[in-house]
């Protein structure tokens, strides 16, 4: 919509009309990543991955995060036994613990804050190098040697960030059990064994699995969303300065979104 | 015995630049290497903070451009936010809900303890963490690009401080905006809660909305949050802008860790701030 023809809109119309079109801009950049999640399903079958991009991207994304993950993870394990401690002194019940921060812990908090986290580090990142390489056309470069930007670019990155934050998800799990015994033996005096007897006695291995399943969501979520809007950079450095912005917004919103139903899902 | 030492990240000071060289370091110098990093780091945002307060307390503000912030990190980021806390709102309830149905016949309480968690931890936290990332990166993004297009020399040349006109008036937006968005959190959160816990678990509105447990000094550390991740959010990332070198790669960076480093800020302060609640304000 180009500026004379909105000063033409009537008054009365101008909400409803970028109403609409929001709506419309959302439903071209859902269809998009559709379309480049379809495309990449496609390069699996069968698999064509260039693998020295696939091995430098794990060890880009994934090894140089942990440190982030875990220092995250074990400040999120003391932040849920602090804010669940009110709840256990009032019900007098100090001794679930264990149990109240391990499942806040495995099933929510530490695998959405991880997400968060990955997605402002890595897919940010991501973002910035995809929408550098737009503007500066050596995608096109690519194209015109005969190589697809797809499985050479775009699989090995979209692979990585999912195996990584699967894998990053465990390391901060762990992480964050241990914040969580660290504080609730200084603040609570709840033993390292009293504290280890409620969390294995009440969680189970299901609620190791959501975390996992979870994650494993939240990657395929960030690694698109951040591709997307990569791949799809206009208007050059400021082009992808907007793009890294709203890459980092759609992902968290994308993370939100998908936590909730799979909190319905995963029961 | 020497190894070599991977080349820091340079940081440079906003008045003198200092470069890291590449000399061989010993191990213990290796070792200490990131401490000291971080060492630096602190002291450059101490710094910051020191000089954006001073311009204000001096009254050296920008009015107009103070508001432009105000719009852009404010009302800017209301959808955002809202989208975010509906479903935080409706996860927790129904999260809480389903664990407490393990161990309590009733669900009468959930609401007063749903609204004292929101108030305490959710709320400001998840509100700030989402503007670090919108917020955040937008901030380093565009000081950054003026650092390396030289404007901020051309500002300084020409006799303005760069910290008055650039970093005064995000920092007070990002103060007031935090603050108005955690109530704001709170609230549609809240609302969001009542929904799912009127149609998962039967729960009437009156009963769910039951602010019982929520005392002043819950109010007093959700305040305290907000201030602190507001004060937290344009200080890293105006310091991470200020600091850009290396052209537009070197923005792309800058941006990356200004989201990185806010959201490590707001988690630690969040800790910092939730065992002192705990500590002044002991559950009763």
């Amino acid at each position: 919509m180009t500026e004379e023809a909105r000063s033409d809109t009537p008054f009365g119309l101008i909400v409803p009309e970028r109403m609409g079109s929001a709506v419309l801009g959302i439903a071209a950049e859902l269809g998009g990543m559709g379309v480049l999640a379809a495309q990449l399903v496609r390069r699996m079958l069968p698999p064509k991955i260039d693998r020295y991009e696939l091995t430098r991207n794990l060890y880009k994304m994934g090894n140089k995060s942990v440190g982030i993950v875990a220092s995250t993870a074990l400040f999120v394990g003391g932040i849920v036994v602090i804010q669940a401690a009110p709840l256990v002194v009032r019900f007098s019940a100090t001794a679930i613990i264990g149990w109240a921060a391990g499942f806040a812990m495995l099933r929510e908090v530490a695998p959405l804050l991880i997400a968060l986290m990955f997605s402002g580090r890595v897919g940010a990142n991501n973002t910035a190098e995809l929408g550098t390489m737009v503007v500066t056309d050596q995608l096109d470069a690519l194209r015109a040697l005969a190589i697809d930007p797809l499985s050479y670019l775009i699989l090995p990155r979209v692979i990585a960030m999912i195996t990584m934050l699967f894998a990053l998800n465990i390391v901060g799990d762990l992480t964050a059990i241990i914040g969580a015994i660290i504080s609730a033996n200084a603040l609570l005096d709840v033993d390292f064994s009293l504290f280890m007897d409620s969390f294995l006695e009440m969680i189970d291995a299901w609620d190791f699995m959501q975390s996992v399943i979870k994650s494993i969501g939240f990657g395929l979520m960030i690694s698109i969303t951040s591709c997307y809007f990569g791949l799809t950079v206009k208007g050059g450095a400021p082009g992808v300065g907007r793009a890294v912005n709203s890459a980092v917004v759609a992902a968290a919103i994308g993370v939100f979104v998908m936590d909730y139903f799979s909190t319905y899902i995963l029961k | 015995m020497t190894i070599q030492a991977q080349p820091l990240t340079q940081h440079h000071d906003l008045e003198d630049p200092v470069h890291e060289d590449d000399r061989p370091r010993t191990l213990v110098q290796t070792m200490t290497a990131p401490l000291s990093a971080f060492g630096q780091d602190m002291y450059g945002l101490w710094t910051l903070l020191r000089q954006t307060v001073q311009a204000i307390l001096q009254g050296r503000v920008d009015r107009e451009s103070t508001f432009a912030q105000l719009y852009s990190i404010g009302n800017g980021s209301v959808l955002f936010i809202t989208v975010t806390m509906i479903v935080l709102g409706m996860i927790l309830v129904v999260q809480a809900g389903m664990q407490t149905q393990r161990v309590l016949p009733e669900l009468s309480l959930l609401g007063a303890n749903i609204i004292q968690l929101l108030a305490r931890e959710f709320a400001p936290t998840v509100c700030a963490m989402m503007l670090a990332t919108r917020v955040g990166a937008g901030i380093a993004a565009e000081i950054g690009s003026m650092v390396v297009t030289d404007q901020v020399d051309a500002l300084r040349m020409s006799g303005a401080q760069p910290v008055d006109y650039l970093v005064v008036p995000r920092l007070i937006a990002g103060v007031l905006m935090t603050l108005a968005l955690s109530f704001w959190s709170l609230f549609i959160a809240l609302m969001a809660g009542t929904f799912a816990a009127n149609t998962q678990f039967d729960l009437n509105i009156s009963t769910f909305v039951n602010f019982s447990f929520v005392n002043m000094g819950d109010y007093i550390v959700m305040t305290l949050k907000a201030i602190a991740y507001g004060a937290a959010i344009p200080i890293v990332s105006s310091q991470r802008g200020l600091t850009t070198f290396g052209g537009s790669e070197g923005v792309g960076w800058a941006t990356t860790n200004a989201v990185v480093h806010s959201s490590i800020a707001i988690i630690l302060l969040d800790l910092i701030l939730s065992v002192f609640g705990y500590i002044a304000f002991p559950p009763v």
